[in-house]
């Protein structure tokens, strides 16, 4: 739960912390935890407000120190801050508190928002900065220097509007020692899981050199839909390719979509072999999984693949849970913005 | 010339990068006691909880056997119920139960009957033709020991074991404890197993080594490079290992009775822990490795002086008293326990690891039923600092400092220290830090029984007990419990109390005391 939000002077912020945690009532059981500096950058106060919500969520299951950054260039010129600190109990009567810090900044003062945020971080812990909404690939210094403490860049690529934006993720990736999360990569998790699954199986390993189509059907919200409803679909494509050994020259990539309220998910996928044969990946939305299947084969029995639970705070606690990068987005990703240029041609 | 086949990669590539990298290939499991509070309790929730996380291959197929009759949906139905009360993921997720059902069958039979397994083979056989099992095999022993020979015969004269050296699909058999009942006898089950089965395909499972923290003693000592160094005579004066248990011997007086807490609890789970607190760092993070150290650790446990055995061991009894606020009878009145029992529901041992880095550290060790509560725990006592600076100030009082490792509940690590209370006198207290799992992970972490599983799935041997480690550790125990069995008392003490007032004198000879856990 979080406690009532207090505004602070921009430079007594960490006594006012420690204030805070003193007069805390004795009699409560409360643990003061952190596991991650995670920093929000928001440009609205729709968007600080929904981030906000989602890590004070987030912290429940990943303790952190959350600094919830608004910068507005062309706002008012003001500097302000607030502080608070979200609780949620564990085992019964104990409680585990993580303190958040709300920072709002406008005009030119944007520009001090970055050394700021320096002096805020908790010593020895990993700072993860979370990107809400689209990358400025065309302010590339400011978003470097928010970056520069972060071991890892957390965005969601179904907010992209170019494939510039996948670009410089690929660049953040290839050049710095930010690690880039993805939230729309890992909604993709249970359609990796449900792919692995079918070449699980010692005789199917050998197919997946064989592969000669991958067709996958997404959802779109409109006919010709923003660039990022596509990424889901161009990142599973990419690291099919990647991990299976396959290229462009032997490998015909077929993207669909289907129009939905709510564009960019998958909806089904199609792996064709050289043979002839192909294997089928389908989301069952009423009983909550993806069911694989192998043309073919009857030996092997239909994989059933649990959706997994993608609200927000719950992309980001599986992110952060992960102690190292996630190599294999890292891999996928010069891939993905590969096939992009191609779509986009 | 004909073109070769490309390599079989020995794991799926796609798996890369997912939480699971390895994934069992499809295998039938027969669980030998199907019917049994096991297989209701921990076995069938634990591959229910696998399956609902995606860890287990699509053909899994499980085949219970034993002698009630019940047919596939009667059991199916049973198992649900299961795996509603007691799984991990509970409650069962519907859709992911009706594909796991699928690959659930049931098979009626007698141990000791050969026609049983003529049954059982030919639905194993039937599985590998629908659900892609490939003739691999796990034999899932949840029987009594006393069943095991019995089995492992009828297995191998039905043909339903493979060689490993031949090559083919594996055959693999896990085992439960207890691995005997003495040296004498677990060297019996031993040489039963390999007349059947190679040593690799045998898997004693021994709960404890399944546990999150107890796996987390290996990184703590040997991930991180402050502790290392400290982790020897010269900084550590002793060392304290604490099993307790609020429960007395709930419905399982008749098992206990004849076995007692040194071969139920000491014999297995407490010299497992002892031997991966005083382990040398294995050559490699492998099964072989790391059982190697420490079989060695349990190699060099000192001799207990059996002539001199109060000086280094307590045995107790609990009598009539109270456990968490409720009254509680005394053993000896316990359903199916003699009103004479001399078997003891406590122990206290003083064991000393001699080798180079051990020699005069003591390891005291306690396991107890009907204490004050549950309680699994290890404390690394350090050395004092030397006392100079502050011995004539009367505000400080240096203490040792303490690590202490909870294995359960409420698992986590604490590093007590002393600082100086804020204030113009110079006073210290002792401060503690603290890390709880579930803290800093949140969440439950996995069942013991999941990890074991899948292990053995994936023929990992590290967390299970190998045949020397079972033998060495009855190897130090026999002569003690010998002893035992010729005469003496065990000392009584009032249910939900810490054990008899001798535990305590155990360690207060030795200037020291029991931590409270």
């Amino acid at each position: 739960m979080p406690s009532e939000d207090l505004r602070v002077d921009v430079g007594a912020i960490e006594r006012s912390l420690s204030e805070i945690w003193r007069n805390q009532n004795r009699d409560e059981a409360v643990t003061r935890a952190a596991l991650w500096n995670v920093i929000a950058h928001t440009c609205t106060s729709d968007e600080h407000a929904n981030a906000a919500e989602v890590l004070c969520e987030a912290s429940a299951s990943v303790p952190q120190r959350t600094v919830i950054i608004r910068s507005d260039p062309r706002a008012k010129a003001e500097l302000t801050s607030w502080i608070g600190v979200n609780c949620h109990p564990i085992n019964g009567d104990k409680q585990v508190c993580s303190e958040e810090i709300a920072i709002i900044a406008g005009g030119e003062l944007v520009h001090r928002v970055p050394p700021l945020m320096n002096s805020l971080l908790i010593p020895d812990m990993p700072v993860a900065v979370w990107w809400v909404g689209d990358l400025p690939h065309e302010d590339e210094a400011y978003v470097h220097a928010m970056l520069d403490p972060a071991d890892r860049l957390i965005i969601d690529s179904a907010a992209f509007d170019s494939p510039a934006d996948l670009a410089l993720l690929t660049k953040i990736a290839e050049q710095t020692t930010t690690a880039p999360a993805d939230l729309n990569w890992v909604r993709l998790e249970e359609w990796r899981l449900a792919a692995a699954s079918i070449f699980d199986a010692r005789e199917m390993r050998p197919r997946l050199q064989s592969v000669r189509r991958i067709r996958i059907v997404a959802t779109a919200s409109s006919d010709a839909p923003p660039f990022g409803e596509n990424v889901g679909a161009l990142y599973f494509a990419a690291w099919l390719s990647v991990q299976g050994g396959l290229t462009a020259a032997t490998t015909d990539y077929q993207f669909e979509r289907r129009l939905h309220t709510r564009g960019g998910g998958i909806a089904f996928v199609e792996i064709s072999f050289e043979d002839g044969t192909s294997a089928t990946i389908r989301r069952d939305r009423e009983r909550s999984v993806l069911t694989s299947a192998i043309d073919g084969v009857e030996r092997t029995p239909e994989a059933v693949t649990r959706s997994l639970l993608n609200r927000p705070h719950e992309l980001i606690s599986r992110q952060l849970k992960q102690p190292e990068a996630d190599r294999m987005l890292v891999k996928s990703l010069p891939a993905a913005a590969q096939i992009a240029t191609r779509m986009v041609r | 010339m004909p073109v070769a086949a490309p390599p079989v990669p020995e794991v799926n590539p796609l798996r890369e990068g997912l939480e699971q990298e390895r994934v069992p290939e499809a295998s039938c499991l027969v669980i030998f006691g199907a019917s049994g509070d096991l297989t209701h309790r921990k076995l069938l929730p634990a591959l229910y909880s696998l399956t609902h996380d995606g860890l287990l291959p699509a053909g899994l197929t499980i085949v219970g056997f034993s002698r009630p009759d019940y047919t596939d949906d009667a059991f199916r139905a049973e198992i649900k119920e299961a795996c509603n009360k007691y799984s991990r993921t509970r409650p069962v997720d519907d859709a992911i139960w009706e594909n796991f059902a699928k690959g659930l069958f049931y098979v009626k039979g007698e141990f000791g009957e050969a026609e049983s397994y003529v049954r059982l083979k030919q639905r194993l056989e039937e599985c590998d033709r629908t659900r892609g099992t490939g003739g691999r095999r796990l034999y899932y022993l949840a029987v009594p020991p006393a069943f095991f020979p019995v089995i492992s015969d009828i297995l191998g004269s039905q043909g339903m074991v493979t060689d490993p050296e031949k090559g083919g699909p594996y055959t693999r058999v896990i085992i439960e404890k207890p691995f005997g009942h003495d040296l004498a006898s677990a060297k019996e089950l031993n040489r039963v197993a390999v007349t059947t089965f190679r040593e690799r395909q045998v898997f004693r499972i021994d709960h404890y080594l399944g546990k999150e923290t107890v796996q987390n003693l290996l990184v703590l000592r040997f991930a991180n490079g402050i502790f290392e160094p400290f982790w020897n005579r010269q900084y550590i004066d002793h060392v304290q290992f604490t099993v307790a248990e609020s429960i007395g011997v709930e419905g399982r007086g008749g098992y206990f009775d004849s076995a007692g807490i040194t071969r139920d609890i000491v014999q297995n789970h407490m010299l497992q822990l002892v031997s991966l607190v005083a382990m040398e760092p294995p050559v490699a993070f492998e099964a072989d490795a790391i059982r190697d150290e420490k079989v060695k650790v349990i190699r060099a446990l000192r001799s207990l002086p059996v002539e001199r055995q109060t000086e280094f061991v307590v045995r107790g009894q609990y009598g009539e008293g109270s456990a968490l606020g409720e009254k509680a009878v005394g053993y000896r009145n316990e359903p199916s326990v003699p009103p004479e029992s001399r078997t003891e529901t406590f122990v206290a041992i003083k064991a000393f690891v001699d080798n180079w880095r051990w020699a005069d550290v003591p390891f005291y060790i306690r396991a107890g039923k009907r204490m004050p509560k549950r309680v699994t725990d290890i404390s690394i006592h350090f050395r004092p600092a030397p006392n100079p600076l502050f011995r004539r100030v009367p505000g400080v009082r240096v203490q040792p400092n303490i690590l202490a490792i909870r294995i359960q509940p409420d698992e986590g690590i604490s590093l007590k220290f002393d600082s100086k209370v804020p204030g113009p006198a110079v006073r210290s207290a002792p401060v503690t830090m603290e890390f709880r799992y579930a803290t800093s992970f949140g969440g439950e972490p996995p069942e013991a029984y999941e990890r074991l599983l899948l292990e053995t799935m994936l023929g990992d041997s590290t967390l299970f007990a190998r045949r020397d480690e079972v033998e060495a550790a009855w190897a130090w125990l026999d002569p003690l419990l010998a002893a035992w069995a010729g005469d003496g008392e065990p000392a009584l003490y009032p249910a939900g109390t810490w054990g008899p007032p001798e535990a305590d004198l155990l360690l207060e000879r030795d200037g020291r005391r029991w931590r409270r856990p």
